[in-house]
């Protein structure tokens, strides 16, 4: 306390002085008050469970990284050194939730990938690596999953890590009491087991080949067992530690020196700061950012022309679908839905609305990103604006109006506008409604309005698109398409474990879709990301489809 | 004594039947103590001719998108260039220009004549309705504009009309208090005594008597709700509100491009530059205008 006061008063007298605020001695003034507050926190949690000698090493060693990286130009050659040097600062907009079961934007993720661990991990092209755990095992009926997990984790404060706590995590996820809306995720899962401590067995009621992935969902870290208080209390067994967390302002974390994977992470610390979307590109351009990982396409397009940053983007699966109502007229004229398809002309639409970032869509939810499970060749009905005006006269609907519906977020608005342009010169006219997101999804208004342009996030697999929002009984089935023959290769897709079987379902999903869906899917978003050269990663810079998902560990400061 | 009490508070009024050569004079001088005023009032003129022919002159659809076409610096076929979509900003500015004048102009006539009328009446009847209908227009005052133009937005739906509406009811309150100070003033004058004593009636005193008194005063004070109005209406633009895409409007012009601004930086610049040109422009006149008032007070 004595010290946070004596820096209080000597951050006033500089300021007295005409001193600037974010100048190194501003950074190290709150990274001071910081430390302040929650070394003290530390130390006697540490009192209890170490002795006092390592309490005080383990503060020392913990303090060191933040000073020599605040001051390395003034007192660096007078601080113990260690091999980690740096900390990587990364713009995220604010984290509200910060408890596994209900966090859901990048930001908040993006906090828990850096404190807890996965029990598996998704690459950045969707296929699954192994994380705490070491390998798994699927039985010969794909109803069993056994997981084995490193044997040298431990969790930040000193816990080894068991199947117990692993069993902890997914039972919370599962747990109605608690009331994550991931949930439904593990509807499937019958039981789920510890043989032993390192093992973990995931029992499933039927078949399920994408199962891995709701292992490796956002919200799937692994706790450490018995935990509730995850607003305040940040115990993982992730390679950062939260040194302190200022809401709405930002989250200091240290590399955690225990990290079971040794050597990582190579940065001696991360620090996540909370800022809008312009004024993280700002701060990245100024220097005072080193990684941005969400913006808008044309800020992105801006930031590729600077020499100080390196960019990288590529395509996910998460797309925009404009979908249109089958249960009324005029959508239940499959020669209307032809004709709006005929009327559209995606790739105009991505190249206004992605600026050509994203990749190409074929009016289904399955795209390039999922390689051997897009058709690239599904029979779209050409672009052909004049043969649309005559098949919707002969239709009955030569002078058609929609009101279309669409949130105020992302690229949305771009892609109403192109299409509004579009449709016009097939004679359609469209009056664009932008609403509010939390409008739009609200009172499940969404489901209700006849045309509407949804926006889906990147999935790792592209089952859930389809069981939420393309089955007769999908929770989400906003299209209201009510299809047998779909829904039966939606549960063939969805079940079957012969991976052949799989893709010519997924194929013929698609050309029914082509031909007669009831939605228009131009593009599919890219993912983008950018940071300074004075870091470097180790693999590239690269950026999960999920941004939130980006890990830090191979980071290294030239 | 009368008559040149009534004559005097009158003579504003007159201004327009003056003779040319008075007129003349009256405007060269203006021009001489105050050219920026001047200018100001040209500018507001240009701006209202271009809002009525322009789009007779402009070749491009404001709304049609070019892929070719996009983020074009100024050029001969494009003055302003063109933006994310293609399109024309200088058609789209000229179009958002027709709207921004049908809107703010028609909300601000009819704001001043309500507020005229209700002014005249409470400030001569004065008692318990002036009491009431001040302190009514307090209590409006009390809001922050913006924030009764979102309520109403929410309430009556996201439409023109709503935002005419709700500049109507932002500005009545100001107009009136205006109107009702002048009233006070002039109700004491002994022509308004004389006229009551000769048994005028109560509409000719209002509005033959009192009125002309409290129109220069009053012509100021619209074209600063003018200018505020236009000011409102480009804020709402720029949230998205009252205006529906791709309309041309100059404050959702401002929003859209802000993403560009480091690519296309044409492309944010000409649509606020139109809306700071066009504010500044109406204020300039409106100082003119109490100038020439002035003058002819004095002549």
């Amino acid at each position: 306390m004595r010290s946070t006061a004596a820096y209080v008063l000597q951050y006033w007298f500089f300021y007295l002085k005409g001193g600037r605020a974010h100048t190194p001695l501003h950074e190290q003034f709150l990274r001071q008050i910081a430390m302040c507050s929650s070394s003290r926190k530390i130390s006697r949690r540490r009192f209890l469970s170490l002795s006092a000698a390592a309490a005080a090493g383990a503060l020392l060693y913990k303090t060191s990284p933040t000073f020599a990286q605040a001051s390395d130009r003034s007192a660096q050659g007078l601080r113990p050194q260690t091999a980690r040097t740096g900390v990587i600062r990364v713009g995220w907009e604010a984290v509200k939730r910060l408890d596994p079961a209900f966090a859901s934007s990048d930001s908040e993720i993006a906090f828990l990938t850096a404190v807890y661990d996965y029990l598996v991990d998704v690459t950045t092209t969707d296929a699954v690596s192994p994380r705490l755990a070491e390998s798994w095992r699927v039985s010969e009926d794909g109803r069993q999953y056994t997981f084995k997990l490193v044997p040298n984790a431990k969790f930040h404060d000193g816990k080894p890590l068991t199947a117990e706590d692993v069993l902890y995590s997914f039972n919370r996820l599962r747990d109605p009491a608690v009331g994550s809306p991931k949930i439904s995720l593990f509807d499937n899962l019958e039981q789920i087991s510890a043989p032993d401590d390192l093992t973990v067995v995931f029992t499933l009621k039927t078949t399920e080949p994408d199962f891995i992935y709701s292992i490796t969902d956002n919200s799937a870290v692994i706790v450490r067992a018995g935990a509730t208080n995850f607003e305040t209390e940040f115990i993982g067994t992730g390679p950062f530690k939260v040194e302190r967390y200022i809401p709405e302002d930002r989250t200091l974390f240290v590399a955690n020196e225990d990290y079971w994977q040794s050597g990582l992470p190579y940065a001696a610390g991360m620090e996540h700061r909370y800022l809008d979307s312009n004024a993280a590109i700002e701060a990245l351009r100024g220097g005072e950012l080193d990684v941005v990982l969400r913006m808008p396409n044309a800020r992105f397009v801006a930031l590729q022309n600077d020499p100080n940053l390196q960019t990288v983007t590529f395509p996910t699966s998460g797309h925009d679908a404009l979908r249109l109502r089958m249960d009324m007229p005029p959508g239940n004229d499959p020669r209307v839905r032809k004709a709006l398809k005929m009327a559209t002309n995606r790739e105009e639409i991505n190249a206004f609305a992605q600026l050509g970032l994203g990749s190409p869509g074929r009016d289904a939810p399955i795209g390039a990103y999922f390689a051997d499970y897009f058709d690239p060749d599904s029979p779209l009905p050409p672009y052909d604006p004049d043969g649309a005006r005559a098949l919707l006269a002969e239709a009955g609907y030569p002078d058609l109006t929609f009101d279309l519906f669409v949130p105020n977020t992302g690229t949305r608005p771009d892609f109403a506008v192109v299409i509004k342009d579009q449709w016009a010169k097939a004679g359609i006219t469209v009056n664009i409604n932008l609403v509010d997101e939390a409008t739009y999804y609200g009172d499940d208004g969404w489901l209700e309005v006849q045309l509407g342009i949804t926006g889906w996030g990147a999935r790792p697999s592209p089952q859930q698109y389809l069981d939420f929002s393309l089955k007769s009984d999908g929770k989400w089935n906003e299209s209201r398409i009510a299809d047998p023959e779909l829904d039966a290769l939606i549960v063939k897709a969805g079940t079957s474990v012969d991976r052949a079987e799989r893709i010519a379902a997924y194929k013929a999903i698609q050309r029914k879709l082509a031909e007669d869906g009831p939605l228009i899917i131009p593009y599919f978003f890219p993912t983008v990301g950018a940071a300074r050269k004075e870091w470097q990663f180790e693999g590239g810079f690269t950026v999960q489809a999920f941004p939130g998902r980006t890990t830090f560990t191979r980071a290294r400061q030239a | 004594m009368r008559a040149t009490a009534r004559q005097r508070q009158t003579q504003p009024l007159q201004i327009v039947r003056l003779s040319m050569a008075r007129r003349g004079r009256l405007l060269r001088r203006l021009w001489h103590d105050a050219p920026l005023s001047s200018i100001g009032a040209l500018g507001v003129i240009g701006f209202l001719l271009l809002a009525l022919i322009g789009p007779y002159l402009t070749p491009y659809n404001p709304t049609a998108n070019s892929l070719s076409e996009r983020n074009q610096p100024p050029s001969l076929a494009h003055p302003f260039g063109t933006d994310n979509f293609g399109r024309d900003i200088l058609s789209r500015i000229i179009y958002g220009g027709r709207n921004i004048f049908a809107l703010t102009g028609s909300a601000t006539l009819i704001a001043v004549g309500l507020g005229l009328v209700i002014g005249l009446y409470v400030g001569y009847l004065g008692g318990w309705l002036d009491q009431i209908v001040m302190r009514l227009a307090d209590a409006l005052l009390a809001l922050p504009s913006l924030l009764l133009t979102l309520v109403l937005l929410g309430a009556l739906g996201n439409s023109r009309f709503t935002v005419l509406v709700a500049i109507v009811i932002l500005y009545v309150p100001i107009v009136t208090r205006v109107v009702r100070s002048v009233v006070l003033d002039v109700k004491t004058k002994a022509y308004i005594e004389a006229a009551e004593i000769g048994g005028e009636s109560r509409f000719h005193i209002l509005f033959r008597e009192i009125m002309p008194a409290v129109l220069p005063t009053l012509a100021v004070e619209g074209a600063l709700r003018f200018s505020y109005a236009i000011f409102l209406v480009a804020s709402l633009g720029f949230l998205g509100l009252g205006v529906a895409r791709p309309e041309p409007d100059w404050g959702l012009m401002v929003s859209e491009a802000r993403d560009w601004y480091a690519l296309s930086p044409h492309i944010l610049f000409f649509p606020s530059a139109a809306i700071v040109v066009l504010v500044v422009c109406v204020n300039l006149m409106a100082d003119g205008l109490r100038r020439l008032l002035e003058y002819s007070e004095a002549d």
